[in-house]
This record gives C-alpha cells, structure tokens and sequence, in this order.
C-alpha cells in the first residue's frame, strides 16, 4: 500500500515543487529587477540626487564602494536611509565643452583645441550621451553644435574657430547652464568641461549669478586652467572655485592633454549616484556633503550643496 | 631593533583594546554635524574642569549631535580633520573631560570636547516640536502658492 501511495504521489510531488521553485524564483527574480530598474531611475518631487566620486588615500577610484560606507550630510543632518545607489555611468550623460576664445588665452589656444579634440573623438560615449560645444568671446557664447557634435565635420568647426576679444565667462556658464536646465532629465547627468583662464573681463552677470545658474542646473565642472602652472591668479582662485562648488575638478593645462583627458574620463566612470528623501529644514538651500562611515581615509567629492526651491530634485518620474 | 615598535604601537592602543574587552563604551548615533566654531578659551559645558586653555584654531571644527539612550551629546572636534566615522553605531566613552570615541575599526580613539548635555527625553520632545512647526510652516507656504 505504501508502495502504491509513494509510486504514484512521488512525480506529482517532486512535479509540484519544481514548478513552486521556479514560480517562486521567478517572482523574486522579477521583484528584484524591478527594484534595480527603480533604484536607478525612480525619483519624486521630494528626492534629492546626488553623484558623487569616491577615492582612497591614494587618490585612487574606489571601485567595490558600498552604500553602507558612506552618509550624507545634508544640512547639518546625517543620512543613511538611501533610496537607491548605483553607479552613474549607467546613467546618461550630457556634456556641454565650453571654449574660451578671447584674447587672453591665446597663447595656449592651439593646445586647448587640440584637448578638446581629443575629447570629443577618443572619449568613451554612448550613443545616447549628448556632446555639446560652446565658444565664448567678445560679448557672449555661440554654439558651435548642439547635442551630437561627434563628427568629424564638427571637429573641423572647432579648428577653425578664431581666438580674440574680451572674456565674458560668467556669461557663458549662466548660459550654459540655462541650456543644461531647459533639457534636463532624471536620467542624465549634466557635465561641463570649461576650457579657461577664469579671467573674466565683460560679462553683465555677477559671478555669485554665475554660480547660483550652475547650482540650479546641477552640472558638474571640469575646469581645464589655462593659467600657467604654479602662478597664482585671480583667474585660477576662480576657476577652483568654480570646480569645487559644482564637485568637479580643477586640471591644469600644463598637465598635458593625456592627464587631462584620462581624468575627465576616470572621473566620468567611476561616479556613484545616490538618491535620498528630501530632508526638512527651514532653508530653501540645502549645503551637503559626504563622509565615510567606517573607513576615514576614504575622500568624497560631490556638490556643495543644491537649492531646494530651484530644480536641485528631480519633479518627474519616468 | 625592531622589538620597540610593536610594543610602542600596544602602548599606545592599550586603552581602546582594553576599554572594549571591559565593556566600559557606551553606544551612540550620530544625527547631525556641521562645521562650527572651534572650542577655545571660555567656551565648552566641560570647561571649568578642562585645565589650561587651548588657542582657537583659524579653521572651523566638526561639530557632531551624538544621541545615546539617555543623553543626548553636543561635540566638537579639536581640529578640522577632527571627523567621527558616521557609521549608524559608533562607540564612546568619558575621558577625564572630553569624550573619546572609537575610530577606524577600534584602531584608536579620537577625543571631543563636550559642548553640551540634554536628557534625551527633552531632546526628543524639542525635535517634535521643532518638526511640528517646520510642517506647519511648509503647510502655510503651500496654501499661499495655491491662493
């Protein structure tokens, strides 16, 4: 009798566990990949995104960072309770090449476009990462192009671009960033990489305007300094300024094309990207900061902080 | 030549290794932190028991909000790199005046100046007031963007 029951419930049994198995596995397997898509993209009127760029005492990237190594300060409060945390080259991106073309910087110009050159051909895009690039001199910025300027016919464009006349600096970020803002979306990341000696000689916006547009636009700056190495300038105390408030970086010019080029695109793929809930405070602007949570030599690098009242946190959810 | 080092390096990390096997730490969140004025002469809840009077340092120093079970901490560091591991636990104790709080893996200690002292339960009931209030103001400022 028991032989009979085990003959004949036994395939029906093993039947009913392998398909509870897979049943279960598939609806883990499906939760799980929806919870990835959404820690990466998921977003809300009151979430805050960050990217940021973490390296070791060495200055080197730190590839296996967890999110249970690092908090946030936002506003003097501490947060650990993060929504999602990803790598952001898995986000897209979208870069905007700001030239200065006055006068100033004319000793080092065929040198500047040789490094944007090699920017735009040799980085490694996506094809759905936008490249933009603006010249600035005399009284303000023109587009060279917008949005895809990979070709080999834009290339031609920028070498042909002719250096001379004032600096209106302040200016081109303020429209820059304007542009950065109009397109913006959850899922891109805004970058630019500003080509400069950071000596403003025209502009009608203030630099606290300047800086405020940048904030808002939520771009990160890559300052290649077209000052010479070791002076200090008014122009290179700017364009610190600039780099550090937005968490990009300062490069000099005289760091050679390739050292330019290889940090602009480490950086590029070695940012992390965590979003948060909007913490209450009574200020509109929010300072933030990020600090290791076990490992003290470990450094961060991101913005200074985000205006809540402007377009710091995302309003869409795509 | 090479014996002193290790027994230097057991010298110095004696006390933390031995206030964690006594079980002396107590244990704490840290909730806040800003940079803020740096203790000096005449400031500090710990001063009049904290000797001779340090000079202020020009930078700003790391201020921490240290919540405990009963006592909720002000903090200051000594310098500007004086930073706390802002893990969701960390580990402290009294030192003469000052607070020492486990760093880096129980490796050693880094001492704080205490700044200021609430129960807890005080604490807590400022922070719901505090957040009451800042809901109903942004409950105010919605109403007005709607009118």
């Amino acid at each position: 009798m028991r032989n009979w029951l085990s003959h004949r419930f036994l395939p029906l049994f093993l039947l009913t566990t392998v398909f509870a198995g897979h049943l279960i596995h598939a609806q883990t397997t499906q939760r799980d990949s929806e919870g990835s898509s959404a820690s990466t993209y998921r977003s809300s009127a009151s979430e805050v995104r960050l990217v940021f760029f973490a390296t070791d005492e060495h200055n080197h990237p730190v590839e296996g960072l967890q999110q249970d190594d690092f908090a946030v300060v936002d506003n003097e409060r501490v947060i650990r309770d993060f929504r999602s945390f990803s790598r952001a080259d898995l986000i897209k991106l979208d870069v905007v090449v700001l030239i200065d073309a006055s006068e100033s910087v004319l000793p080092h110009f065929k040198e500047e476009i040789a490094d944007v050159h090699q920017l735009i051909s040799q980085s490694p895009w996506n094809p759905e990462d936008r490249l933009s690039v603006l010249s600035f001199s005399g009284m303000g910025a023109q587009i060279v192009c917008s949005g895809d300027c990979r070709s080999l016919f834009i290339a031609d464009r920028i070498a042909s671009l002719s250096a001379g006349g004032a600096t209106p600096l302040f200016d081109a970020l303020e429209v820059t960033a304007k542009i950065l803002i109009e397109r913006k979306q959850p899922d891109v990341w805004p970058v630019i990489i500003l080509f400069s000696d950071g000596d403003d000689t025209i502009s009608k916006a203030p630099f606290h305007e300047a800086l405020e547009k940048i904030q808002a636009s939520e771009a990160q700056i890559y300052v290649v300094d077209l000052n010479s190495l070791g002076q200090a300038s008014n122009g290179t105390a700017i364009l610190q300024r600039i780099a550090d408030d937005s968490g990009g970086r300062h490069l000099g010019i005289g760091q050679g094309d390739v050292e330019v080029f290889n940090s602009v695109t480490s950086d590029l793929h070695s940012a992390r990207l965590v979003t948060y809930a909007l913490p209450e405070s009574g200020s509109t602007f929010h300072s933030v900061r990020i600090l290791p949570t076990h490992n003290l030599t470990l450094q961060f690098r991101c913005r200074r902080g985000y205006d809540r009242s402007g377009s710091s946190h995302s309003e869409n959810s795509p | 030549m090479s014996r002193p080092f290790p027994l230097i390096f057991l010298f110095l990390s004696l006390p933390a290794l031995l206030a964690g096997q006594i079980g002396i730490y107590q244990h704490g969140t840290v909730v806040r932190m800003h940079m803020g004025e740096c203790i000096g002469a005449g400031h500090g809840f710990m001063v009049a028991f904290g000797g001779p009077p340090t000079p202020m340092s020009p930078e700003p120093c790391p201020e921490y909000t240290l919540v405990s079970d009963h006592v909720v901490f002000v903090i200051v560091g000594r310098m500007s790199n004086s930073l706390i591991p802002l893990a969701q636990t960390i580990d402290f104790r009294f030192h003469k005046n000052e607070l020492a709080v486990r760093v880096d893996d129980a490796k050693h200690e880094a001492k704080f100046a205490i700044k200021e002292m609430t129960v807890r339960s005080d604490w807590d009931r400022v922070q719901r007031h505090i957040a009451e209030r800042m809901k109903d103001s942004e409950d105010h400022e919605s109403e007005v963007r709607l009118r």
